[in-house]
């Protein structure tokens, strides 16, 4: 464990939590410091929408094969058997879950992975989601890996409600859904974009993500203008931030 | 328990429409979902663009009033919805967040005999085909179970609305599958939106008219909506403006 890592991310991620939060390039960052500070290959952020069907919100890749490993758990797998019981999910080893998870199992096996987790995100009695945690060899996960990464999983749910009142369930319903409805936005951005400038579905997430990072704006508006066909994702010419305003031609700054 | 959600709320719209004597429409999952979901009335805007627009169903005067309001005062939580892409629940008018949000509008409804108000955008990501306001003459939160319903008839009137919008080819066609049993309506697959994504742009369409071409296709072929996605994704195939044939299909 890198402990300069992990209060660096700490303080990373609390200060991301203040005006102009974007909760989900914020959720992107928990699963790449997950994958960082924890020892896995890959991580995912599932949300429970209200129709019971669990849905990622981000993930530290793209690719489509790990997409994959995490919607298969609608069925059956680490993910769902924690959010039904509210409690942590450990696999040492892949290779002996054949009875419990047939399909699940040899699947993430397939994509590289034996060892997988799953942390529940809880808010009081509601278990809202799951960490996912896949490592490419065996092994038990120490507790400490365990402790920091239930860690990282309650901060997402925090991050999730920021300045909303926690007590009030409408908030935290109104605020999944929207997360929800914000990364189909996000892939219907990053398929338009993969096929207009042929890249893969990583290449154009990192281009909407840079993109809005460097203007200072909401990836999902980004995504939501890109898709719209009011923003064509040009950075402005000259470094000056003006969130929420597209490339107008004449609009920018010392233009002409 | 996702399929029989939205294949129960489905069979209910499909029964209004039936005890009507026409064809399943968006209007008929507005009517259908205030029995289900216990609130008192609903009613059904069409988008207009960003904004909210012409209402197309109201279940009652109440209901009527309420959607003209948030047009007239343009605030209320119809409006949040569409502008945030995430439903607003309203569970107490007189609390003071609604008061803070809707300073003319909660006074206004609850005057006109609502006392909370749930209001859902009927989007799938970027595509945006309205809202779905629904009030309560009593405050308090819709249950989880409630919740799950709405947002499944959203999610019908969602669908029907833009197959109603494609109309002009004169099949129903994508909306449904074998049976009338709504095909893949409870499947949120990445594939599906990216691939409606790269369909704008090999298609040079809107992202509405995109994920009505993708359906219409996946029907035409006799392919899962998935399965197909999954195969523009991968570059397998590819959606041709000039003869909706696919590049490479494997036939």
């Amino acid at each position: 464990m890198d402990g300069e890592l992990l209060s660096q991310t700490f303080v990373e991620l609390t200060d991301t939590m203040v005006a102009g939060f974007d909760v989900i390039d914020f959720l992107h960052m928990l699963t790449d410091r997950s994958v960082q500070l924890l020892d896995v290959s890959a991580a995912g952020l599932l949300l429970a929408d209200p129709r019971g069907e669990l849905r990622v919100v981000a993930a530290s890749s793209e690719a489509a094969r790990l997409l994959e490993l995490f919607q298969l758990q609608n069925d059956q797998g680490p993910c769902l058997d924690c959010f039904r019981s509210g409690k942590a999910v450990h696999v040492a080893d892949l290779n002996d879950t054949a009875a419990r998870w047939p399909r699940f199992g040899p699947a993430a096996l397939r994509a590289g992975f034996a060892a997988v987790q799953a942390l529940p995100m809880r808010l009081r009695e509601h278990v809202v989601g799951a960490l996912n945690l896949f490592r490419a060899g065996p092994g038990a996960f120490l507790p400490e890996d365990i402790r920091i990464g239930q860690a990282m999983a309650d901060v997402a749910t925090i991050g999730l409600l920021h300045e909303r009142s926690m007590r009030r369930s409408d908030s935290l319903n109104e605020q999944l859904q929207t997360a929800l409805n914000s990364r189909v936005v996000i892939e219907q951005a990053k398929g338009k974009l993969a096929e207009r400038l042929g890249l893969d579905m990583d290449q154009a997430f990192k281009l909407l993500r840079d993109s809005a990072r460097a203007r200072n704006l909401l990836l999902s508006e980004l995504a939501q203008a890109f898709v719209d066909g009011t923003d064509t994702l040009t950075a402005s010419r000259f470094g000056q931030r003006q969130p929420g305003i597209a490339q107008v031609p004449g609009n920018r700054p010392g233009a002409g | 328990m996702t399929v029989s959600r939205s294949a129960r709320v489905w069979g209910l719209v499909a029964a209004e429409a039936a005890s009507r004597g026409r064809e399943m429409s968006a209007a008929d999952a507005c009517v259908a979902a205030v029995e289900a979901v216990e609130v008192t009335g609903a009613w059904l805007s069409a988008a207009d663009g960003a904004e909210m627009g012409h209402l197309l169903r109201v279940t009652d005067e109440v209901s009527e009033q309420l959607a003209e309001l948030q047009l007239t005062l343009g605030e209320g939580p119809c409006s949040d919805a569409a502008a945030v892409g995430g439903p607003v629940l309203s569970s107490d008018l007189g609390d003071a967040e609604a008061v803070g949000c809707w300073p003319v509008f909660a006074p206004a409804a609850r005057q006109a005999g609502a006392a909370a108000v749930f209001a859902f955008p009927l989007r799938i990501g970027a595509i945006r085909a309205g809202v779905m306001g629904m009030y309560r003459d009593r405050p308090g939160s819709l249950s989880d179970f409630q919740l799950g319903d709405a947002l499944a008839f959203a999610d019908t009137a969602t669908m029907l609305m833009l197959d109603s919008a494609d109309q002009a080819e004169g099949d129903r066609v994508a909306g449904s599958g074998p049976g009338g049993q709504p095909a893949e309506l409870a499947i949120h697959r990445a594939e599906v939106d990216q691939a409606t994504g790269m369909v704008t742009e090999q298609l040079g369409v809107g992202i509405a008219e995109a994920f009505v071409r993708l359906r219409a296709h996946a029907y035409a072929y006799d392919r899962r909506l998935g399965d197909l996605a999954r195969d523009i994704v991968a570059r397998r195939v590819r959606l041709s403006p000039d003869l909706d044939v696919p590049e490479d299909f494997p036939v």
